[in-house]
């Protein structure tokens, strides 16, 4: 009888015990409305595939996927092109000075979004900062539309996505060892061939993980797109809320659901293929 | 040389102009606001011709910002409490424990920061409006802690994976009972995981619009869906100086985080 408390299958009641709470949490909370969500898609109104079909067919629609792909594809490149030099700038300044950048980040990666938001749409308005101050100069005569386009949803969207990217591209950075980019160049390397040859790819998996990251959040950003754009801006969270909230059509807000779930899985599939996955190897 | 500070040479300055330019268009939007907030232009103009405290005392009187602030207060409470309690003890059996399964429950409690949140918004609207639950504080608190969840998971996953349980194990084997060694070794031990995960879990809940924004009734509305509805109808000043106090408020939770880690670390 005692052995029965010491036989190593035990531990797997109390552990089981532990994740239970978890796990009843996020099964009835979060997998079944989930479910039920995408299975609507498939059986209303009725049983079949009409509301794939009237998706993909709707030329209002397929706007909103290409738009959707074209905001996260131009926020990415954007953020990517500012993001690298800070990185690196980050990766070889002494801790202190990089410390204080790093406090700038992460106080506006922080600071509420719908501040931050706001912010940007009173200094884009049309009699706004920005406009009033170009005007001044004598630059432009009549304001900038800069923002209910896609002009404000960009440059909202790479304000917040700006520190998704400079904090993995710093640690890929902070990962290489400085004696290689030495190496490179007793070997004869010039700047620009280092740069491309040895930096560029060393740093490569950090730009990878930190432009996926950044692509596929995009994706599905719902915020920043329906205050900084316009109507003609809508993106497909907009859509899947709009159609479930005011249009309820929740087989069609299911369809578009399972279509950005789809490609969000499968994005982060890839990078898990790709960088692999922080957290596990953290171990 | 490209990785060595000194050995830059001009491209230094390059990158440090970068860098300058992202940081003054990291700041420029929180300064702004607060400068906003103390202009006294109802229409925004800046530099504000005169400065007032009237946006705030407008907040102040109005008694839909208190409510809102106190239910995010309570809401964000709420969820700290549950979402590191739960992620306390997914966190012992995931870490601890050897059983069939581990790496797909460890897949499932990070989903939600995978799955798009507008998503996870509509589908939790629909249960809730079915079995009752929308626009209630419990229905709240429960979407805000699947959401934050996560977050708690990770951070204490990882200061308990820092953590040697062959010191708790002594404490057994000198005769403290399992409950008391791991509440007075392994606790102290892990509190700054514990700390971290509590004020992430404080934060996202707190910060958070787009399942608020679903959920919200007339009578139980949280900050963020204040503003939200506020933005949308228009730009007045009073939004600056409600959205200046969050930024006091993370200023206030980072220096706490900062102030914690020098403690702790040292």
């Amino acid at each position: 009888m005692t052995t029965m408390s010491v036989r190593p299958g035990s531990r797997q009641g109390p552990a089981f015990a532990f994740v239970a709470p978890a796990l009843l949490l996020l099964v009835i909370f979060f997998l079944l409305p989930v479910a039920a969500l995408l299975l609507r898609s498939v059986t209303e109104p009725e049983l079949g595939l009409q509301n794939y079909r009237e998706l993909f067919a709707t030329s209002t629609y397929t706007r909103v996927f290409l738009n959707t792909f074209l905001v996260a594809g131009i926020t990415t490149l954007v953020t990517l092109l500012i993001g690298y030099p800070v990185a690196w700038l980050l990766a070889v300044l002494p801790q202190r000075t990089a410390m204080l950048i790093f406090g700038i980040i992460l106080l506006s990666m922080w600071t509420n979004l719908l501040a931050r938001t706001y912010a940007w749409m009173v200094l884009l308005q049309r009699t706004g900062v920005i406009n009033k101050t170009l005007m001044q100069w004598g630059l432009i005569s009549e304001p900038l539309p800069l923002v209910n386009n896609l002009t404000g949803i960009i440059i909202g969207m790479v304000y917040i996505m700006l520190p998704f990217i400079i904090l993995p591209l710093h640690a890929s950075m902070r990962a290489i060892d400085p004696a290689i980019l030495q190496a490179a160049a007793l070997c004869g390397a010039g700047r620009w061939q280092s740069f491309i040859r040895v930096l560029l790819p060393l740093s490569a998996s950090g730009a990878t993980a930190g432009a996926l990251m950044v692509f596929v959040m995009s994706l599905g950003y719902f915020v920043t797109p329906a205050l900084l754009g316009g109507a003609s801006n809508m993106m497909l969270a907009g859509m899947i809320a709009q159609l479930i909230q005011s249009l309820l059509d929740w087989g069609l807000g299911g369809a578009a659901a399972l279509v950005l779930l789809a490609v969000t899985l499968a994005l982060y599939g890839l990078q898990i293929r790709l960088v692999g996955n922080a957290f596990t190897e953290g171990r | 040389m490209l990785l060595t500070y000194d050995r830059l040479g001009t491209l230094k300055y390059l990158l440090w102009a970068i860098v300058i330019g992202v940081c003054i268009f990291l700041l420029v939007p929180i300064a702004f606001i607060i400068a906003l907030s103390f202009g006294s232009s109802k229409w925004l103009a800046f530099p504000p011709p005169a400065w007032t405290l009237r946006w705030y005392e407008a907040l102040a009187a109005d008694p839909r910002w208190l409510a809102a602030a106190l239910t995010s207060l309570k809401i964000g409470v709420l969820v700290t409490i549950s979402s590191v309690l739960l992620g306390l003890l997914a966190s012992l059996a995931i870490i601890r424990g050897r059983f069939p399964g581990r790496d797909f429950l460890q897949g499932l409690f990070l989903m939600p920061m995978v799955l798009p949140v507008v998503v996870f918004a509509v589908a939790t609207y629909l249960l809730f409006l079915r079995v009752g639950l929308g626009g209630t504080l419990v229905g709240f608190v429960v979407a805000h802690t699947v959401l934050a969840f996560p977050f708690a998971f990770i951070t204490i996953s990882n200061s308990l994976r820092g953590f040697d349980k062959s010191i708790e194990d002594a404490a057994v084997l000198c005769g403290a009972p399992p409950l008391i060694a791991f509440l007075r070794i392994t606790l102290p031990s892990i509190r700054l995981g514990l700390f971290s995960a509590a004020l992430f879990s404080f934060l996202i809940s707190w910060d958070e619009v787009v399942v608020a924004i679903f959920m919200a009734s007339p009578e139980l509305q949280t900050l963020p869906v204040l503003i939200w509805a506020a933005l949308r109808q228009e730009l007045s000043p009073t939004i600056a100086a409600a959205s200046s106090l969050l930024v006091l408020v993370t200023l206030v939770l980072m220096i706490l985080i900062a102030a914690l880690r020098r403690r702790f670390v040292e």
